[in-house]
């Protein structure tokens, strides 16, 4: 690069700068990794042993933290007394189904979008991402109705269902980016070629599939997360791992251990998830505002 | 046929490929949204037996003269404008500090750890940590001498400040990201032309990199302020509104209303209210969106 040309003096001020600087983010990685740490840690940790603390200002008894055996036996519990089994299954088939629904229907519709011209298009635009920024709460009570009287509530159709309520939007806003980058001559030459308008349409599918490939982890991950829709739509039949996760906190005898052992269940995967694809997600987060 | 010489037919096609999804969004979100307007007419009623009552604009009027709605609203602009302060400020500061560094791609990548947890997760760690009796945090607190006796969410002086803390937690690496990706088109020749005339790194910041990262800023703000208008399952697990209604956001309020009174007409009403001012945020930020200093790259 070509600004490291440019010769710059080391002064007083430069160098404090310099250590203020990874003063600042070390403290702040530890502020980050920290509530994760405990969270792991706790899940590990006996009942009693969760609950040791040292006394106020006793900083040197901070030891008493790592003083613990470690069992896994909480994470055992979860799933031999608790149906986490079962959780887990609801939450892999509603996420991944909502996030197909999402991301066949959508790339259809963004497609369209992208091509084709007509009056209110902006409108309609307008309207998709719309149905996407519309706070939960305040659409529930309607949809809640909607899906009783299609009998959907409690069941997991009636969960992916309610999770394509925000993944389809986000599915056309952020394709329609994708498919705009693709020049419309690949088509055209297709077509003079003798292929249909659809064939056409599936020949340039590979061009922008890592994209859909990615979009569809984050709508795995949007919904794998959600909780008011669970908790209300998905209340009976159709528990996830956040609503069984919270579920487990009761007013008296709160079992820490297992709770954290659940959040640990419930977090881990779409860890990983993030990390495969990491070099998307400024893309999907933004709503597709901002490339990485 | 080459699809440009036949337009009609290549309308007709496309409108195929919309249909399904226009349809289904239709379903779950337009026939919603006017049954939402139906119910804020009317006072609901909760067996099926009974019809629902006409009283006009009655649940609206009751809006004005409802103390605790007005105090909702006080509190979500308290509570959004907080969390973007310190959210904005931090998560510039790191992304400044980690542009360029030799460590910045490792160090995002576990910046970006909290961001895939669910929010009632972070909720549940973040209650544990708090919790007055066994929580780590609430003890690194009053050993610090800044807690004494009540937890952070037990009292309603401090309990906001629990809220902001942990929403802060989670979602400042989201600013650092686009921040990040906004520092990286910021044209090189400027900063050197502009040291070359003899401007120092704090001068180069403030007229030169400032201004180019505005629209990130901006994409960073009102995504950030939806959030908090749309997220409430963090404050639910955390704190519930409480004590004392002090973290009682107009959307925890209008789920108590809803969900706990089960009173669906003034809930659809208190709704409405708060989906015409996301849908406003939400027409400025498609105005940002489309901003096209946003996509290039030098």
């Amino acid at each position: 690069m070509a600004s490291k040309d440019i010769v710059t003096y080391r002064t007083p001020a430069s160098v404090l700068a310099a250590v203020a600087s990874v003063v600042f983010v070390v403290v702040f990685l530890l502020w980050t990794v920290l509530p994760l740490f405990i969270m792991f840690v706790s899940s590990i940790k006996d009942l009693l042993e969760a609950f040791k603390l040292p006394a106020v200002g006793d900083w040197s008894g901070i030891g008493v933290f790592f003083d613990f055996t470690p069992t896994f036996k909480h994470y055992v519990d979860l799933f031999q007394d608790e149906k986490f089994g079962t959780y887990f299954f609801n939450s892999v088939v509603s996420a991944l189904g909502s996030a197909a629904i999402s991301v066949v229907l959508g790339s259809m519709a963004a497609y369209a979008l992208s091509r084709a011209e007509f009056r209110g298009k902006k409108d309609l635009f307008f309207w998709v991402i719309s149905t996407r920024m519309a706070p939960v709460v305040a659409v529930m009570v309607p949809l809640f109705a909607i899906f009783r009287y299609a009998g959907l509530v409690g069941t997991l159709p009636g969960l992916v269902i309610a999770y394509t309520t925000f993944n389809l939007p986000f599915a056309i806003w952020i394709l329609k980016g994708f498919f705009d980058n693709v020049p419309y001559e690949i088509e055209e030459a297709a077509m003079v070629d003798g292929s249909t308008r659809f064939q056409a349409f599936k020949g340039i599918i590979p061009l922008v599939s890592p994209g859909i490939g990615a979009f569809l982890v984050l709508c795995v991950l949007f919904a794998w997360n959600d909780f008011l829709f669970a908790s209300i739509i998905g209340s009976g039949g159709a528990k996830t791992l956040p609503v069984a996760t919270s579920g487990l906190v009761q007013p008296q005898n709160i079992q820490w251990g297992k709770i954290m052992a659940a959040g640990v269940v419930t977090t881990m995967p779409m860890m990983l998830l993030g990390l495969v694809i990491r070099r998307y997600l400024v893309t999907g987060l933004t709503m597709g505002a901002v490339r990485g | 046929m080459p699809a440009r010489l036949n337009p009609a037919a290549s309308q007709r096609y496309y409108f195929y490929l919309l249909a399904p999804a226009v349809i289904l969004l239709a379903l779950i979100s337009l026939y919603p949204f006017f049954w939402l307007i139906y119910m804020s007419l009317h006072q609901v009623s909760l067996s099926p037996n009974q019809p629902d009552v006409w009283i006009g604009l009655e649940n609206y009027m009751k809006l004005f003269g409802d103390k605790r709605f007005l105090a909702g609203w006080r509190r979500l602009a308290i509570y959004s404008a907080s969390c973007m302060t310190l959210q904005l400020g931090l998560g510039l500061l790191l992304a400044l500090v980690l542009n360029n560094s030799r460590y910045e791609k490792p160090l995002v990548t576990v910046f970006l750890m909290p961001m895939m947890m669910a929010p009632v997760i972070a909720g549940l760690v973040w209650f544990y940590l708090y919790n007055g009796t066994f929580g780590w945090y609430n003890w690194a607190l009053q050993s610090l001498g800044i807690l004494s006796g009540k937890s952070i969410l037990g009292s309603a002086d401090t309990a906001m400040i629990g809220i902001v803390v942990v929403d802060t937690w989670q979602w400042t690496p989201l600013i650092t990201l686009i921040v990040l990706a906004g520092l990286k088109r910021v044209p090189q020749d400027q900063i050197e032309a502009h040291m070359v005339d003899g401007a120092g790194s704090i001068r180069n910041f403030f007229s030169i990199v400032l201004p180019n990262l505005y629209p990130f800023l901006l994409i960073a703000v009102l995504l950030r302020f939806m959030d908090n208008f749309r997220f409430i399952d963090a404050i639910l697990r955390l704190t519930g509104g409480g004590p004392a209604d002090a973290t009682k956001v107009l959307p925890v309020y209008l789920f108590e209303v809803s969900f706990t009174n089960f009173n669906l007409g003034y809930g659809a009403a208190i709704a409405f209210t708060l989906l015409v001012v996301t849908i406003l945020i939400g027409l400025v930020l498609v105005r940002a969106f489309t901003q096209p200093s946003l996509r290039q790259k030098d």
